[in-house]
């Protein structure tokens, strides 16, 4: 029997159970940067606006730190692959990531493994049928952007480029999420290890465009873009990029055999014998359930403030060099009303990805349902009450500790470039976010109350959210939409005056959602 | 005798699935009672209305003079629940999860958690990620027989079990009657029921079809017979009560039959008549009964 033996029945394993989830996956990139594409192409149908987005946002910091360096930017081809590179770059490699990690690391925590390895399959065969389904997946999207922007109606060589570099990144972070998947026993500390490589990739990438220098060229990201579609078209970048993919395939073939199955290369160590006073109460041992989730979202946003922040005096530089730039955002002259408008922007971003962590914290309370431990603490003398106000007391503390966090980040960050003048201005403008990150938590509860089904499409909310935030103008979503989102109803401080009545609304309508929420929840069955 | 829980004609349905269809249950205090049935029966589903984390459509519950809908949390301070299938935090020692349930539901006692580590052999820290299925099991087994309940809930508790377990199980079973506890134990290991059961109900599709002490479940079926007789047997067949006698030999000197147990004794006059060499007779096991009742189901393998 080789090593490979059974491939093909567990190719078509995967695919039955994914058949669903995978195309939902690629037809929400796919859908998004047929929208965005659409959008970008009809905003710019001028020369003069052509002319002005590579002067403007192209060259800009913050235009660097989104989308990198991407060529062409006086052509709507380059115009439409930087606007929707971020979308495409990230849902990638996600997709590859989330993918990898469902059909290797969690199928062995789950034991579900241990059933197909005791079949007549080799010890490669799982890792190597879930790569070559994340492969077909990549190569897939790939071949889908492509289309996308050939029927947007850009350059075809730059449009297969595109998609081209596109299924190489997936495929490199196929091969990262296989490699983190021999490191951990559990399924999140793979997808953390994972996403950690997302994530720093990405901002690596962004310095190195924001500095054009060579971190640039340190990172897969860089790699990819370097390609340069809808310019030169260096081909040979791909071949770079599949080839790293597949030294860390192999590091993860030879990672599997240095461990047992079921087995991780760290192993768990031995922990308490008892439990420590702090687990006696449901807020508690809520606390400890989630405190990697919440470290995890603490760190990874505060790193991203910082680097915000961190930008913020290049701003003024770039409207000295770019008078036309002053003029499309209708500022007269004052340095501090560009950056203030800058922050504004960067303040709705973070709320809107901190909301992810208050989603996610609430979501627990049903997978504590759906495993039986939610039965097994309601079967004791804890109230549902109790232990509901128990979960979300951390899912608040949690959004509140996140905020500012991300707030004292962006404090620290400007610090290092510039003076305390901004401090106040710079750790309110991220807490005013507070409120709508509480409403979104909290009408995810209500779904989680009254729908426990449909929980899972809370993350339609937060998707909406987010793009309504960050994608609503280049969109020209209808203000009936945008008023949809409670991000849309917060002052733009610092560039608008702040006021508490806005927020005020939203912290009432969500007690108001947690109240109706609490109630459904006490009236309904418990469990699966 | 006071009563520790009763289910009246209750209705429980998921869709369009009768999971408790008219079902009936009454446990006295202080008694050990076998709740019997295949899987998918619906024994998983009384726990959990019992344990108000489903609520009844229709029919009423008590149990220890309360609502286990209304009063879930206050009837909880006085029970203990082991369910069939134990799924803790991953990230979780088994002693830290041992003394969270013990906690919530208001203490447990020190002594006797490390009596029962000792007794199950449980090495509590250990991450609950790394338990095999019958240490998962043991922890909730630790978690329950470390506090002095009134009822103990347990659905299946020893699934995933060894046999020196099983035995470390019965004995907290003994103990914690002895002090005048109630407990409901559900399970298909029959000999387990057999040897621990003061009284016995069967449910099956959502319905209780029969309940009552093993004895008096034993009177109303049949005995087994087998007679050893000097001359052969006749006249067996016109015996009324008298089920498909059997003859081992060709003389018919040996025969096997079961007969209605109100029966028995004209059935002995017709093997008196021929001269008994040697007989043996006994009651139905708790299998005899169970395969009664579920005969058709299991000759055909269907199970979920």
């Amino acid at each position: 029997m080789g090593s490979l033996t059974g491939t093909g029945h567990l190719v078509r394993l995967i695919l039955r159970r994914d058949r669903f989830r995978l195309p939902v996956w690629l037809l929400a990139i796919t859908g998004l940067t047929a929208f965005s594409g659409a959008a970008v192409r009809s905003t710019y149908d001028s020369p003069e606006s052509l002319a002005s987005y590579a002067r403007t946002v192209g060259d800009s910091a913050v235009g660097r730190l989104n989308s990198g360096h991407q060529v062409a930017l006086d052509t709507i081809d380059g115009i439409v692959a930087n606007e929707i590179t971020i979308v495409t770059n990230v849902g990638v490699a996600l997709m590859a990531m989330f993918l990898v990690v469902r059909h290797t690391r969690a199928e062995e925590e789950s034991g579900r493994a241990e059933l197909v390895r005791a079949g007549v399959v080799g010890r490669h065969a799982a890792p190597f049928a879930v790569g070559l389904v994340a492969i077909g997946a990549a190569i897939l999207l790939g071949a889908l952007i492509t289309g996308v922007l050939l029927a947007v109606g850009l350059d075809p060589a730059g449009s297969v480029a595109f998609g081209a570099a596109h299924a190489t990144l997936g495929l490199f972070f196929a091969a990262v999420a296989a490699a983190a998947s021999q490191i951990t026993y559990g399924a999140r500390g793979a997808l953390g290890i994972a996403g950690g490589v997302v994530g720093v990739t990405y901002i690596v990438r962004s310095l190195g465009a924001m500095g054009e220098n060579a971190l640039y060229w340190v990172s897969p990201f860089g790699w990819a873009q370097g390609v340069d579609a809808f310019g030169d078209e260096r081909w040979w970048l791909l071949a770079v990029v599949v080839g790293a993919a597949a030294v860390v395939f192999g590091l993860a073939a030879w990672l599997v055999t240095q461990r047992d199955a079921g087995a991780g290369l760290v192993q768990p160590r031995p922990g308490r014998p008892h439990a420590s006073r702090a687990l006696g109460t449901p807020f508690g041992l809520g606390l400890r359930l989630q405190r990697g989730l919440l470290l995890g979202w603490l760190v990874g946003l505060a790193a991203l403030a910082a680097v915000y922040a961190a930008v913020v005096p290049l701003v003024p530089d770039l409207l000295e060099g770019n008078p036309e730039m002053a003029e499309m955002l209708q500022i007269s002259g004052t340095e501090d009303m560009v950056i203030d408008q800058f922050l504004a922007y960067i303040n709705v971003t973070l709320g809107v990805i901190g909301c992810v962590f208050g989603v996610a914290s609430v979501l627990r309370l049903r997978t504590e349902e759906e495993g039986d431990r939610a039965e097994a603490l309601l079967a004791t003398r804890l109230s549902r009450r109790r232990w509901i106000w128990g979960s979300l007391g951390v899912t608040s503390l949690g959004l509140g500790v996140i905020a500012l966090g991300m707030g004292v980040a962006m404090v620290v960050g400007y610090l290092g470039v510039e003076d305390a003048s901004r401090s106040g201005s710079l750790l309110a403008g991220v807490l005013a976010q507070l409120p709508a990150m509480l409403l979104v938590a909290a009408v995810a509860f209500l779904v989680v109350a009254w729908l426990p089904r449909f929980a899972i499409w809370v993350w339609a909310i937060v998707a909406f959210v987010m793009v309504e935030a960050m994608l609503g103008d280049s969109l020209r979503l209808p203000e009936a939409v945008r008023s949809a989102s409670p991000y849309f109803h917060l002052p733009l401080y610092p560039s608008e005056a702040w006021t508490p009545l806005p927020g005020l609304v939203l912290l009432g309508l969500g007690a108001a959602a947690t109240a109706v929420g609490l109630t459904g929840y006490q009236r309904r069955d418990i469990g699966r | 005798m006071t009563t520790a829980l009763e289910f009246t004609d209750v209705v429980k349905t998921f869709g369009t699935v009768r999971a408790l269809d008219g079902f009936d249950l009454h446990v006295e205090t202080g008694e050990v009672h076998g709740f019997l049935g295949p899987n998918g029966a619906g024994k998983s589903t009384a726990m959990r209305v019992l344990l108000g984390l489903l609520r009844a459509d229709s029919g009423s519950v008590r149990l220890l003079d309360g609502d286990p809908w209304a009063q879930a949390a206050d009837l909880h301070r006085r029970l203990a629940y082991v369910p069939g299938d134990v799924s803790l935090w991953p990230g979780l020692t088994g002693g830290e999860v041992i003394d969270v349930l013990g906690r919530m539901r208001g203490g447990l006692d020190d002594k006797l958690r490390r009596q029962m580590l000792e007794r199950f052999e449980l090495d509590p820290a250990k991450k609950a990620r790394t338990y095999s299925k019958g240490n998962r099991q043991k922890v909730a087994l630790v978690a329950a027989f470390s506090a002095h309940a009134d009822l103990y809930l347990l659905d299946e508790p020893t699934s995933g079990l060894d046999p020196i377990m099983e035995a470390a199980f019965q004995e907290c079973i003994a103990e914690v009657r002895d002090r005048g506890a109630t407990v409901l134990l559900s399970s298909h290991i029959l000999a387990e029921v057999e040897s621990l059961a003061d009284r016995v109900s069967i449910i099956r599709d959502g319905r209780t079809v029969q309940s009552g002490t093993l004895a008096s479940l034993r009177a109303m079926t049949r005995t087994t017979v087998v007679a050893d007789t000097r001359e052969p047997v006749t006249g067996l067949e016109r015996v009324a009560g008298v089920h498909d006698p059997e003859y081992d030999d060709a003389h018919g000197h040996r025969v096997r039959f079961d007969v209605d147990t109100d029966h028995l004794e004209a059935a002995l006059d017709a093997l008196r008549a021929a001269g008994i060499s040697s007989l043996q007779a006994h009651p139905p096991t708790l299998e005899e009964l169970f395969l009664r009742h579920y005969g058709d189901e299991i000759d055909t393998g269907e199970d979920d």
